[in-house]
């Protein structure tokens, strides 16, 4: 079963064409990476399920729902969880609250409940010992770690990532993408934009090359990396590969 | 002008100079609050869009809410003080009921204070990175909940200076409050040089004395300030290493 479906969606910012006419589904438990240049539409792709930006045209499905007619928007939300480039940890609370503010509010879960469901996220990224800590002092890798556990503490069932490993020092990418690699194991649902091409021939079920807002090429990481069959789909891995 | 002059006087009238004082600060400090609280109401309001579900009904209320809002503040910002004080407190005062004179100072301050607050908690804010609102609504918390728990918290620790400062206007602004006679320091001032006909040294103590308060108010303004950053900051987070951060950005997406 599809727990994502994406149907013919096109999606433009004023005259600018961002999304023309893609589509593709995420089986349950699947782990799908984006992958493709920049200003491919990628992250705007993942913030269209989110719902942070509408669609002008096409259908997603999620877990059963159209989203395009879903009233309760947080209700929905909270099933589908999202990690940032940028990290956004909540900078006036510590990494405790961080996980526990959307788990009380949201969730209307207790103090207690939240509070063991935090630390429970939080020894799971290995940030248990952080917990009093606050965002400022933590650094790009603990922070990201620190922000999966917070989605992670809304027992959602697809998990979005964008660009999670984009921001980082490169010796704190592996303590990311460890972790990342743990919850696709767990069987967790979750499309990653990325651009770290080991983790995606590692772990994807399913790759998919985006360029100037299509799905140019889509396969498994063994076809899509050892025998890609575009032209444009070749290059950018040359590319990127070499680096 | 003599010093020992300045000194006689002071002792002499020091307690209608102590009077002065205290209303000076009431009217200050409760019209910077209240102030706040307009400005938190006013700014708040103004910095918030509404949802994308939002039917037309809130729409237009809330266009003709921003319409109200920016009259009110460039009315209030527009005008002096002075101005708005008399012309309220005889309108009020001939056209609806005789009310206390202090009651209509604290008004006046509040309601003038209220206009740049609003302006102030407005930028406050917008200068919050969106990535915290987004990050807040990614987990289901809804606007209001965003706005009280992630941004407002912020804004006011970025504007807290700003803050700050509209409190030390306020100390020395309060003297235009005179013109309505209520017993704040440049009234008290006034009497007093009326009375020794020494202007010069009056309005010298009345200048030591408002200065003496505005140096206190911006010291403990200091030090809350360095109180509240030093638990926490509020910039946008980024990694440490600046040069990682700028490779970062650009393979950044849409």
């Amino acid at each position: 079963m599809n727990v994502i479906q994406v149907e013919n969606v096109k999606k433009s910012f004023d005259n600018n064409i961002v999304l023309s006419d893609i589509s593709f589904s995420v089986g349950k438990g699947d782990v799908v990476c984006l992958i493709g240049p920049s200003g491919s539409g990628k992250s705007t792709m993942l913030r269209c399920i989110n719902l942070l930006e509408d669609i002008d045209e096409g259908k997603i499905t999620v877990l059963g729902h159209d989203i395009g007619t879903i009233k309760d928007i947080n209700s929905y939300r909270k099933d589908v969880g999202m990690v940032f480039q940028q990290f956004n940890l909540f900078s006036n609370m510590n990494v405790l609250d961080n996980c526990m503010l959307a788990q009380t509010k949201v969730l209307r879960r207790n103090r207690q409940q939240a509070e063991e469901k935090a630390r429970e996220m939080l020894r799971k990224v290995g940030m248990l010992d952080f917990i009093h800590a606050y965002p400022s002092t933590l650094s790009g890798g603990q922070k990201q770690r620190v922000a999966i556990a917070r989605s992670l503490c809304m027992d959602p069932q697809i998990l979005l990532f964008d660009e999670p490993t984009s921001a980082l020092d490169p010796e704190m990418v592996s303590e990311v993408l460890n972790v990342m690699k743990d919850l696709a194991r767990d069987d967790m649902t979750m499309i990653v934009v990325t651009h770290e091409m080991g983790f995606a021939r590692e772990v994807a079920d399913k790759v998919l090359f985006m360029d100037d807002g299509v799905i140019v090429e889509e396969g498994t990481p063994s076809e899509m990396f050892n025998n890609p069959r575009n032209e444009r789909t070749r290059q950018f891995l040359s590319r990127i590969i070499r680096q | 002008m003599s010093l020992s002059k300045c000194l006689e006087i002071l002792l002499k009238y020091s307690s209608s100079f102590l009077l002065g004082v205290r209303t000076t600060l009431i009217v200050s400090i409760t019209g910077t609050i209240i102030g706040f609280l307009i400005g938190l109401c006013v700014g708040g309001f103004r910095a918030v869009r509404p949802d994308k579900t939002a039917d037309n009904t809130v729409r237009f209320i809330k266009h003709i809410s921003d319409i109200l809002a920016k009259i009110y503040i460039e009315v209030f910002r527009g005008t002096p003080m002075m101005v708005q004080a008399v012309f309220i407190y005889y309108l009020i005062y001939t056209n609806v009921f005789k009310w206390d004179k202090m009651f209509a100072a604290i008004f006046i301050i509040s309601i003038n204070t209220g206009a740049y607050m609003s302006e102030i908690v407005r930028s406050g804010i917008q200068a919050v990175d969106a990535g915290q609102t987004e990050a807040a609504r990614s987990l289901g918390l809804s606007s209001s909940q965003t706005m009280r728990f992630i941004v407002l918290p912020q804004a006011i620790r970025n504007a807290f200076p700003a803050i700050g400062n509209e409190l030390i206007v306020n100390i020395k602004d309060s003297s235009v409050l005179m013109i309505i006679s209520i017993t704040e320091l440049m009234f008290q001032s006034n009497s007093i040089a009326g009375t020794t006909y020494r202007f010069s040294e009056t309005y010298f103590v009345t200048a030591m004395i408002y200065l003496l308060l505005t140096s206190i108010t911006s010291l403990v303004l200091h030090l809350i300030e360095k109180r509240l950053n030093n638990t926490r900051t509020s910039f946008p987070q980024s990694d440490t290493n600046f040069y990682s951060m700028s490779i970062a950005s650009k393979g950044e997406d849409r």
